[in-house]
């Protein structure tokens, strides 16, 4: 005998809403349905409203963790529509706060995996080492969370030497941190025994699913955006796309330890050789772009983030569109959490494997207006829903 | 008869066993967060030592709430009989003296049966309240008794073979003949198996996955708000009173220790809640070092692992006895 559970929209290991309908059997799912349309917060349309410089500050904020990731390929955008290229030492000042970022949110995130799992000491612990990589970024861009650090033409501030030996103490701290912290993971049976062979997603899966990011390397396919496309200057500074063969929830915590050590070498490679000059282009607060489209990608902790204007020649964009990495990689989770043969998942399962994608559901949810008397569904425009809200708020007053 | 009413009600009954489990949650809650690097309760009394008795307060000031689709007398009955159940084991324990409120011999059986019978209320409490989370909850409490009871009971049993005892007084009485605790020597398996099966027992971290919260939100006591919840919060103090006071009991001598005559019954109850802290002690360190496992990794854990060691420690007493 089968029956619903809701796992969402409101529930404990969901920090936004999204919905999971699982279809059970005593313990093992059979099906699930994935709906992520319960938050709609209208920014691709308060873009094409604002100026240019005053989308930044709106572009920022799509995703709290990682804002950084998100004013980065706004900027790469706008310099791109109007053909600026940002001096050399922007592009290394950003490449160490955008690392930053991204060891904050890889340890965020395993902290977060393993609360989800049940091993709260060890999320204490990775939470409480975080907070040193959230002080130099307080200490950096001025702010803990919403950095504000990329402008359009270069970044807002310059490091100076205290701040640069503090970085490098910090730097060694973390490194030894993720070492001890790697081997406490490989000896914790309960833990592996978690994550090692759930959620199991082939390599031909990943990618005819179109997951992005650490999901997909977590697969065995070396694929980043720094590697591919470099857009701030990455074909400088020497990395590695780390990458894990198991394809389990263990190579995902597996390949984001890794891509914590990485980003703490790159960080000081770019400490090492930060170029001299101007930190910022002059750009003025107001200007026209001129006409065109243009794309940019980069590669947000989460995975692989587009964004896309097109220009009509005024002070705003005519239309901006995002594709956040959570969207892509969502699809995958509807695949993993089916029962299949000899792969079984069970409900206890569920954290792991949607946890496993670094799921951010405020920048993905799509509206979906569901008619309950005609049993319909369709997508609705913006606008249309704007007048929609107007009229409400007309019939209010 | 007055004395005998008294003691039933204060010391060592009730009142004191209601107080130390409160204290004993504190200590539980502020090891485990300062082992996590965190203050843990700090603010209600000194040290917070207050904060779980606030926290119980708080919880019977709350709204009671019966969902419509509860079975309202399972509903209402499961909450007051889990508590009672567990004090009525706490009674057995011989705190301030050889004896507990209530001795007899075979009281021992008494308390294990008294634990599963709170481990059934808990799957009646989970099923009646017609939530599918809670009903999950409910399968996997009653599937996990299937796997931890037996390795818990035998790891009781053995202390009672080797002791030749089926009475809590009895087994003091021969450690205290012996001269040294039960737990120097073979029971000290009899005590790691004692210490898993208890976290199980107590559905602690690695094994609370009847109220897994990540996964079933609370499990069996979802729909258990207010004075329902704050009574079944209680139930988990008291366990963790009883249990670690029978470890102390069976394993580390209960209430032995140096006396000074005329003080007896002070330096028993000291000895006593020293022996059964360190106890604690154990339990919350085994909290903090695991990931929750799932449902089918315990069962098939106690009866690979658990299983076997217990019938080994069986034959090991049998011959050495």
């Amino acid at each position: 005998m089968s029956f619903e559970v809701p796992i969402g929209p409101q529930h404990p290991i969901h920090v936004e809403p999204l919905m999971l309908r699982l279809k059970v059997e005593g313990e093992l799912i059979i099906d699930v349905d994935v709906d992520v349309s319960y938050i709609h917060r209208g920014i691709e349309k308060g873009l094409e409203v604002r100026t240019y410089l005053q989308g930044l500050y709106l572009a920022e904020r799509i995703c709290g963790i990682c804002n950084c990731a998100h004013s980065l390929c706004y900027c790469l955008n706008v310099e791109q529509l109007l053909g600026k290229e940002v001096p050399p030492r922007a592009n290394y000042l950003r490449i160490i706060v955008e690392e930053l970022s991204r060891i904050h949110s890889h340890l965020l995130w395993i902290g977060h995996y393993f609360h989800t799992l049940g091993f709260e000491t060890l999320f204490m612990y990775f939470w409480r080492d975080r907070e040193r990589i959230m002080d130099m970024i307080e200490l950096i861009t001025g702010n803990r969370v919403i950095t504000s650090y990329n402008v359009i033409g270069g970044v807002r501030r310059d490091i100076t030497p205290e701040i640069e030996s503090k970085l490098r103490k910090t730097i060694e701290y973390v490194r030894e941190r993720m070492n001890y912290y790697d081997k406490v993971i490989d000896s914790e049976p309960s833990l592996l025994g978690r994550l090692q062979g759930v959620g199991v997603l082939k390599p031909a899966d990943a990618i005819s699913l179109g997951t992005v990011g650490p999901h997909l390397r977590a697969s065995g396919i070396k694929h980043d955006v720094r590697l591919d496309d470099p857009y701030s200057g990455h074909d400088e500074v020497p990395f590695n796309v780390v990458t894990y063969d198991t394809c389990d929830c263990y190579a995902r915590v597996k390949v984001r330890m890794g891509e914590v050590l990485e980003s703490l070498n790159m960080i000081s490679y770019a400490l090492d050789n930060l170029p001299s000059g101007d930190y910022r282009l002059k750009i003025p607060p107001f200007f026209k772009a001129p006409e065109g489209e243009s794309l940019s990608r980069v590669e947000a902790p989460r995975g692989e983030l587009v964004h896309y204007s097109i220009s009509n020649g005024g002070m705003n964009p005519y239309r901006y569109k995002v594709r956040t990495p959570t969207l892509a990689n969502l699809l995958s989770v509807a695949v993993m959490l089916k029962s299949k043969g000899d792969y079984e998942v069970y409900i206890a399962d569920v954290p792991a494997i949607l946890g496993g994608i670094d799921p951010c559901i405020c920048c993905t949810a799509r509206v979906i207006i569901t008619d309950e008397v005609k049993k319909k569904r369709r997508v609705t425009t913006l606008t249309e829903l704007e007048r929609y809200a107007r009229e409400r708020e007309v019939r209010k007053s | 008869m007055i004395w005998k009413i008294l003691e039933a009600l204060i010391f060592p009954g009730a009142v004191f066993i209601l107080t130390v489990s409160l204290f004993y949650e504190w200590i539980d809650r502020k090891l485990y967060a300062r082992l996590q690097n965190r203050v843990g309760p700090h603010l209600a009394g000194p040290f917070g030592l207050f904060q779980p008795a606030a926290d119980f307060i708080k919880l019977l000031s709350k709204e009671d709430i019966i969902p419509a689709a509860a079975d309202r007398f399972l509903f209402t009955l499961t909450p007051i009989l889990a508590p009672t159940l567990i004090l009525l084991g706490c009674m057995f324990l011989p705190v301030a003296g050889l004896n507990g409120i209530v001795s007899f011999n075979g009281d021992l059986i008494v308390i294990i049966a008294l634990m599963s019978f709170c481990t059934i209320t808990i799957y009646l409490a989970g099923e009646g309240s017609n939530n599918r989370f809670a009903s999950i909850g409910a399968t996997r409490a009653a599937l996990q008794l299937i796997g931890y009871e037996i390795p818990l009971t035998l790891a009781l049993l053995c202390a009672a073979i080797s002791t030749g005892s089926l009475s809590l007084r009895g087994i003091v009485e021969a450690q205290m003949a012996n001269g040294t605790w039960l737990i120097a020597g073979p029971q000290l398996i009899g005590f790691a198996i004692f210490v898993v099966a208890s976290q199980a027992e107590m559905e602690r971290i690695p094994f609370d996955i009847p109220e897994a919260e990540q996964e079933i939100v609370a499990g069996w006591s979802v729909e258990y708000t207010g004075r329902r919840l704050g009574l079944f919060r209680l139930t988990k103090d008291l366990e963790l009173f009883l249990l670690s006071g029978l470890g102390a009991t069976l394993f580390l001598g209960g209430p032995l220790g140096p006396l000074i005559p005329g003080l007896e019954p002070l330096l028993h109850t000291i000895y006593f809640l020293a022996k059964s802290i360190l106890v604690l002690i154990v339990f919350t360190l085994v909290r903090t070092v695991f990931a929750r496992l799932r449902i089918d990794q315990m069962i098939s854990f106690s009866w690979k692992y658990l299983m076997p060691l217990a019938i080994f420690l069986v034959i090991i007493t049998e011959v050495i006895a």
